[in-house]
């Protein structure tokens, strides 16, 4: 298959890792794939292409307006690729009715001038076919396709049994893992979930390690939100500083996995939106790739639903700290349930298992 | 037909006014035309809509950038309307070779900058119409008139404002300097003692603006204040395209000025009808030829150049002799130039698709 991503890439935000992916896996698989547009120097392992001869599947990968291209490139995609060789993925849950969940929201005309109908009339313009990475999107005109997937090869620090990665894990030197736990991701509508988990950790920081968050804003709320009246990028820097929080700025996609190394835990939070929707997200699955324990502050129903029952032990529930303590006294039996967890991932959500419902769906479209 | 404009709105600039007569004689026969986006207060005579499935076909009318809608509204566009029935209204001459007017006035600043153009023009459409009287013979495109003479707006003397001005310009200080410069203000100095009030009414007359220079702009904008102060000439903001035709008729004699590169490839522009709209007696900075094509014989006696300081007064001197001229040329315009030509021409055009496939990257001869 001709797989063409039409997507925005950058290399410290949003979907670049999960592209990464998908030109790799589809390269082994025997794919031809290429991200549309000009070739970005900053993204080496991408290959790009302007060329849309014989393109069998454009995915539309959108999760801001920028994601569709510009001109003269907008033009020449929607002329040189048939509708009916077009797919939407909604990422950001934007083919909806317009949702407000705490401050969190998908459409927002003043942060980037669209109104939902402009979201829903440019999709169904581009492709009859929208697909929504959860298992039961809202509406009926929308299928499911999670998208984002597992990749037991870039799994870092394998090892073959629980015992010896629990082992490993405990013997960590200070140098190898000087956090308790490191958090990667932007400050994005997770202020209130990551502050009820250093609530819950702060009791047992001495014994965890230090807590380490690392992505954009959270140091102070950006100037842009409070201009124009935008909540929900909160942030509280005297309760981070009394935590003795480390903080960092965004990184790019490629230095994820091995950050989230430098923590003994690895917890993972999904916005509200996405939480609601039932939304799977990059980190949803590259946390299971990092030496790290994830901790899964998910609806147990997703956690199953996703990650298999034995991903249910990764999932603290409201005792943050006893969890965290129990894991650091009992780690085989955490480490288990991530190797469990890895095999149920790459049984289920592999790069191959992706291409495989890529090519149900366009003979579906096709036909 | 059902024909959208995709054009950025400007109340105070661009062809606004040409577009709401499209709306309103387009509805008398029976089409609809509108401007793409949200209404606007300002123009509440012009339709607009973003119900992109009510149109049959879609014009891109652009200025002097590449304006385009919002990304989301951009993708609706161009899968709405396919590539045959999507064209380019080329209202600044940018389908046309780099070209250097009198080393001064430009279509492109550079060969990339062009490159860029045309690389957009040629993704949107194959159809390219230029805005001009000249035949399609000499060049790729289709060429309409496009512009024309609306006689309902023709402001008759009793309903005319009080005269504030002996002579106005009326427009925008962009590529204008040089004729301005050259021609007007010499002769300015000439009769200064003679006439009353001089304004210049538009953008840019008292100040460049300060981005001109960052876009290697600076000739466009350039202004000679210390003139402007000398001979007590009174620079004015722009007026709403709502309120172009009653201002114009403050003004005993207007100015008309073309800025030199569209007229070197012939265009034609709003101006050329507007002034003739307004009660006052339009004096034309055209080759005389130009303006007897335009508007019929009596055009020649109302040019300018060459005899800008003697026409000015003889205008001001004889009125009634050039009134008598005046309503020559809206005769005239009345025959050849009415908007309900226009609209059928253009409908035409659009319909069998003959605003002809432009091979974009051969060049006017």
């Amino acid at each position: 298959m001709k797989l063409l991503l039409v997507t925005g890439v950058d290399p410290w935000m949003r979907s670049v890792s999960t592209v990464h992916r998908y030109a790799a896996a589809g390269r082994a698989l025997g794919h031809e794939v290429a991200v549309y547009g000009e070739t970005n120097p900053e993204l080496p392992g991408l290959p790009f292409t302007t060329d849309l001869a014989g393109v069998d599947l454009a995915l539309f990968i959108v999760q801001i307006p920028d994601d569709l291209p510009d001109m003269p490139y907008l033009a020449r995609l929607l002329d040189g690729i048939p509708r009916e060789r077009r797919i939407v993925v909604d990422l950001w849950g934007r083919f909806n009715d317009t949702i407000r969940l705490d401050h969190d929201f998908n459409h927002l005309e003043k942060l980037d001038g669209h109104l939902a109908s402009d979201w829903v009339e440019a999709f169904k313009a581009i492709s009859g076919t929208i697909l929504q990475p959860t298992l039961e999107p809202l509406r009926p005109d929308v299928q499911p396709f999670l998208f984002h997937g597992f990749d037991p090869d870039c799994v870092a620090g394998k090892s073959a049994t629980a015992r010896e990665a629990a082992a490993a894990w405990r013997e960590a030197t200070h140098e190898e893992k000087p956090y308790g736990f490191v958090y990667v991701g932007s400050n994005w509508h997770r202020w209130q979930q990551v502050r009820r988990f250093l609530e819950q950790y702060a009791p047992v920081r001495a014994r965890v390690g230090k807590a380490c968050l690392i992505g954009w804003d959270w140091a102070e709320r950006p100037g842009w939100t409070i201009e124009n009246g935008i909540a929900g990028i909160d942030t509280d820097p005297a309760f981070l500083s009394e935590l003795d929080v480390d903080l960092y700025q965004g990184v790019r996609f490629d230095e994820v996995t091995g950050l989230l190394g430098k923590g003994r835990f690895a917890p993972v939070f999904h916005r509200p939106l996405f939480r609601h929707l039932g939304y799977v997200t990059n980190r949803t699955f590259e946390t299971f790739c990092a030496d790290s324990l994830p901790v899964l502050m998910l609806p147990r129903d997703f956690v199953t639903a996703i990650y298999g029952t034995a991903a249910l032990k990764l999932v603290p529930g409201d005792d943050v700290a006893k969890h965290l303590t129990d894991a650091l006294d009992n780690p085989q039996d955490y480490w288990d349930a991530v190797l469990q967890t890895r095999e149920h991932l790459a049984r289920h959500h592999s790069f191959a298992r992706r291409f495989d419902e890529l090519e149900r769906l366009r003979s579906g479209s096709a036909s | 037909m059902n024909v959208l404009f995709v054009m950025e709105y400007r109340a105070n600039a661009g062809n606004t006014h040409a577009l709401t007569n499209y709306a309103r004689v387009g509805a008398e026969l029976g089409h609809n035309f509108a401007l793409y986006g949200e209404p606007e207060p300002s123009a509440p005579d012009l339709p607009f809509s973003t119900d992109v499935h009510a149109f049959d076909r879609v014009i891109f009318l652009f200025e002097s950038k590449l304006y385009v809608p919002k990304r989301l509204q951009e993708v609706s566009l161009l899968a709405r309307f396919p590539r045959e029935h999507r064209y380019i209204l080329d209202a600044d001459g940018k389908f046309n070779p780099l070209i250097v007017v009198d080393g001064y006035d430009r279509n492109y600043s550079s060969e990339d900058e062009r490159a860029e153009w045309l690389s957009f023009y040629g993704a949107l459409t194959d159809h390219i119409i230029k805005p001009t009287l000249a035949t399609s013979e000499d060049t790729p495109a289709t060429t309409l008139p496009f512009f024309g003479f609306n006689p309902a707006q023709v402001l008759p003397p009793e309903a005319a404002p009080p005269k504030k001005y002996d002579i106005l310009h009326v427009g925008h200080n962009w590529w204008r300097w040089k004729e301005v410069a050259g021609e007007l203000l010499p002769a300015f100095e000439q009769i200064r003692s003679q006439v009353g009030e001089i304004g210049f009414l538009g953008l840019w007359w008292d100040a460049m603006p300060e981005w001109a220079k960052h876009e290697d702009l600076e000739p466009a904008f350039r202004v000679e204040t210390e003139a402007f102060r000398r001979l007590n000439i009174r620079a004015e903001p722009p007026v709403p395209y709502t309120e172009v035709i009653r201002t114009m008729s403050t003004g005993r004699v207007n100015i008309f000025t073309q800025r030199p590169f569209l007229a070197h490839v012939k265009h034609l522009t709003l101006r050329y009808f507007e002034e003739f709209c307004a009660d006052t007696i339009p004096l034309l900075m055209l080759d005389q030829d130009l303006a007897a094509a335009v508007y019929g014989p009596a055009g020649r006696e109302l040019t300018l150049p060459g005899r800008v300081a003697d026409k000015i007064l003889d205008a001001l001197q004889r009125p009634e002799h050039y009134r008598g001229l005046v309503e020559e040329v809206r005769r005239y315009m009345l025959v050849h130039h009415p908007y309900r030509r226009r609209v059928e021409e253009l409908v035409a055009a659009l319909a069998d698709g003959s605003a002809s496939p432009a091979p974009l990257l051969r060049t006017e001869g």
